[in-house]
């Protein structure tokens, strides 16, 4: 890039079951901090952070939504437009695992189709000194077998302890096309940057854009 | 607008009666609330003796001064009781019980009480003896103005008087030729050179005093007949309940406590007794599990259950994680059962994220209740004042109780509050009563709002589509920013609606905008919320209109109201009061 500091926005969706640890991958992304008891996420939240992988910066605008099923029609209006996502799971709940098939699933078939997905199974934290492997109910390569199969990033993190947190989110910044980041910054403000609610009542699909091939 | 709220009153309170009465198998309240408003103003004449005699200016003052109901000092007491009630200057004959001490060691709701003794007793004398009077001759004018139904979106202002006999009020004018200090508080330092320290003790008392004369207000509609007038608590709760009387005025607005008190026990025991065998009736459920996976759990039920038990019981464990109170595994033990029940008894809706919110003000404000029971019945046993029990919510205090009998013994009992309080210290029974009470309400509450948590969540979409129109009736400028921006009103106000915006605001101050929603009819969670809401960001209008999208979704997740006191709120909910008179009937911009 030739401008010295062109942050590019993109925008990232996450979405998962309840109490996986979305919006404490976030809270630890971009406040580099961690609380136990975090207060269920409603609707959605939304939060910004930059980051700077090699010459370029991205920022990272980002919708962290709620995880319980009744909230989860909001979910399009969110992802709909969005560039990334990170489908998390809680790798000590194999039932948060499932779900996270479900969202990779909705999300080939209903988000941009150059959307960036990345999956992400964290409290890792949880496993970490655990012998006998008791509480892990999701092994890695499980992880990895999605990942594969339906062409996403894979990380195992935890929010709790940071580990691989930071990673989770350059490595989505290396891999959005430059094409699409290098879009001149007031266009994608008026096309990308922003959630398009109005096409959400005409219900899921019809974007045109969004019909994937696999 | 008052009467606008009035009319709306009678017209709703008809069919809430009916719901109420219904329920509880009573028939003919129509009737007694009939005769009871007869007589409401029937008495009121003949019940102030002396208030056919005051001099003009007194009903000009009495415009000023809503909050001076009489105050039940005691009939025929020796001395004036200990403590801030005797203030009390005239005896409201209808009072069949006499407040003789209400002040000592109320814990949380009477700390704003509790030095009122050392500031009556500094307080020099003649000033002392100057309020005395002026609040005698209030104490008079109060049954003209309940008789008058004056609205009661005045703000009360109360003049003072401690430790002086009631002589001085019922005959104020012996003692008071050329009073001036009655008319505010405000007013009297510039008439009377007031020192400094004088006047910041007045003011001080005054507002002590305007919290004594709401109580007493409350206190007269609440025991004076052996039905409650809704109407009357209705107008009143709509400016604030006092804390202490706050639990007994809700589960009466809620329809839970019948408002014919000779049913009132019978009721209570019946509700608590049928929540405990629905818990009971859930027993595949167990709620002492708090594993945090639900794999590992013992409980027996279907994968459905388990499912709604484990997202409650890590909600629980997330709920208001700030608040002391809600980390004691006793009282999440309690939410565990109070949610799932509720969840497995509305099936449509089941249990959705932000109930675990809407249910804790009640929860502690019920606690809070109880504590001041004990702390009521403490002070008596110490001191032999009157315990009020007439404003107690029956069936908590138990003398076979042993947990009960060591609080009372317990010397810090005063000094206990919500904030403070150790959970552990109270028996299971009366926690499972205070469930069963919360149990109760929530359910009543969330009957208003059902819409909110079904299928698709129609409620909330419909009050975000509601909001987004009374904006642009009332703050155009504001939504074309908004429009501008891309900012839509469902990222940000599906929350407030959601949780009826106590992500926002302080749960101190979300028990005040209670007091109102309860008044509110029909209940005001649903519409009148989101003339609230609409209240609520328009206050930050001027910031929002110089920011841009991501700052106006930052600001607006995290609004400032850290700061925030009674006062912004009831603004708020007098703003969107008059907005809802406005627009309630002009229903044109609800449709678009």
């Amino acid at each position: 890039m030739s401008f010295p500091n062109p942050a590019t926005s993109v925008k990232l969706v996450l979405l998962g079951e309840a109490a996986v640890g979305k919006s404490s991958l976030v809270l630890r992304f971009v406040s580099n901090d961690f609380q136990e008891n975090k207060e269920p996420t409603i609707g959605a939240a939304f939060l910004t952070q930059k980051c700077t992988i090699g010459e370029r910066t991205i920022k990272y605008e980002i919708w962290d939504t709620a995880g319980q099923e009744r909230f989860a029609l909001l979910a399009p209006m969110y992802y709909r437009n969005a560039q990334a996502a990170l489908v998390v799971y809680d790798i000590t709940k194999p039932a948060s695992f499932i779900k996270a098939r479900h969202w990779v699933k909705e999300l080939h078939e209903q988000a941009s189709k150059d959307i960036t997905i990345a999956l992400v199974g964290n409290k890792f934290d949880l496993v970490e000194d655990d012998e006998e492997d008791s509480l892990r109910k999701v092994s890695v390569e499980e992880g990895q077998n999605l990942a594969e199969e339906e062409g996403l990033l894979f990380f195992e993190t935890s929010a709790k302890t940071s580990y691989n947190v930071n990673e989770v989110f350059i490595g989505i910044g290396s891999k959005i096309p430059d094409s699409s980041a290098n879009q001149p910054e007031a266009i994608r403000e008026n096309n990308q940057g922003r959630i398009d609610l109005t096409s959400n009542n005409a219900s899921g699909g019809s974007s045109g854009s969004g019909d994937c091939a696999c | 607008m008052g009467k606008k709220k009035q009319e709306m009153a009678q017209v709703y309170s008809n069919s809430n009666n009916e719901f109420i009465f219904g329920e509880n198998g009573g028939r003919g309240k129509h009737l007694s609330s009939f005769l009871k408003n007869l007589s409401l103003t029937g008495s009121s004449a003949s019940k102030s003796p002396s208030s056919s005699t005051k001099p003009d200016d007194y009903q000009e003052a009495n415009s000023n001064i809503y909050g001076s109901l009489a105050w039940g000092a005691p009939k025929g007491t020796g001395g004036m009781p200990r403590g801030v009630s005797n203030s009390g200057s005239i005896i409201s004959s209808s009072l069949k019980r006499t407040p003789t001490q209400r002040s000592v060691s109320l814990g949380t709701p009477s700390a704003h009480r509790s030095p009122t003794r050392e500031e009556y007793t500094k307080t020099p004398g003649s000033s002392s003896r100057r309020r005395s009077q002026s609040n005698s001759r209030y104490a008079d004018l109060d049954d003209d103005w309940d008789a008058g139904l004056d609205e009661v979106s005045v703000v009360p202002k109360q003049p003072e008087n401690r430790n002086f006999p009631m002589l001085d009020s019922l005959y104020p004018d012996l003692t008071l030729p050329s009073a001036s200090s009655s008319t505010s508080n405000l007013e009297s330092p510039k008439k009377e050179s007031m020192d400094f320290e004088d006047y910041q003790a007045k003011l001080e008392i005054n507002k002590l005093n305007q919290l004594n004369s709401k109580y007493s207000k409350f206190r007269k509609v609440l025991t004076t007949d052996s039905s409650i007038n809704l109407q009357d608590l209705r107008k009143l709760a709509w400016n604030g309940i006092p804390p202490e009387l706050r639990a007994l005025t809700w589960q009466i607005l809620l329809g839970y406590l019948p408002t014919n008190k000779s049913r009132q026990r019978s009721t209570l025991k019946r509700k608590r007794q049928e929540y405990m065998e629905g818990i009971e009736a859930v027993a595949n459920i167990d709620f002492e599990d708090d594993a945090p996976s639900n794999t590992s759990s013992t409980s027996i039920g279907t994968n459905r259950e388990k499912q709604l038990y484990h997202q409650i019981n890590i909600d629980v464990k997330r709920t208001h994680p700030t608040i002391k109170l809600y980390s004691f595994p006793e009282v999440q033990l309690s939410l565990r059962k109070i949610l799932y029940l509720w969840a497995v008894r509305h099936p449509a809706s089941g249990y959705v994220q932000g109930i675990n919110d809407l249910c804790t003000p009640f929860f502690q404000i019920f606690l809070g209740h109880y504590l001041w029971q004990l702390q009521r019945k403490a002070s008596i046993q110490k001191q032999g004042n009157e315990a009020e029990e007439d404003l107690f919510i029956q069936g908590l205090m138990d003398d076979t109780d042993t947990a009960e009998q060591a609080l009372l013994q317990d010397p810090r009992l005063g000094d206990y509050t919500i904030d403070t309080f150790n959970p552990k210290l109270i028996s299971s029974r009366v926690l499972s009563l205070i469930e069963a009470d919360t149990y109760w309400c929530l359910s009543r509450l969330l009957e208003n709002i059902t819409d909110n948590y079904i299928h698709e969540q129609p409620g909330i979409l419909r009050q975000v589509g509601d909001l987004k129109n009374l904006i642009s009736r009332i703050d155009i400028e504001l939504l074309n920013h908004f429009d501008h921006e891309g900012i839509e009103f469902i990222q940000f106000a599906f929350r407030w609606m959601n949780c009826l915006l106590m992500r926002e605001v302080s749960i101190n101050l979300i028990t005040r905008m209670w007091d109102t929603y309860l008044s509110e009819t029909p209940l005001g969670f649903n519409n009148f919320h989101v003339y609230v809401c609409a209240a609520f960001l328009v206050k930050f209008s001027s910031e929002l209109k110089h920011m841009d999208f991501q700052e106006i979704l930052l600001f607006l997740q995290n609004p400032p109201t850290q700061s925030w006191t009674e006062k912004d709120v009831e603004l708020m909910l007098s703003e969107a009061f008059i907005w809802q008179s406005l627009y309630k009937n002009a229903s044109a911009h609800l449709r678009n």
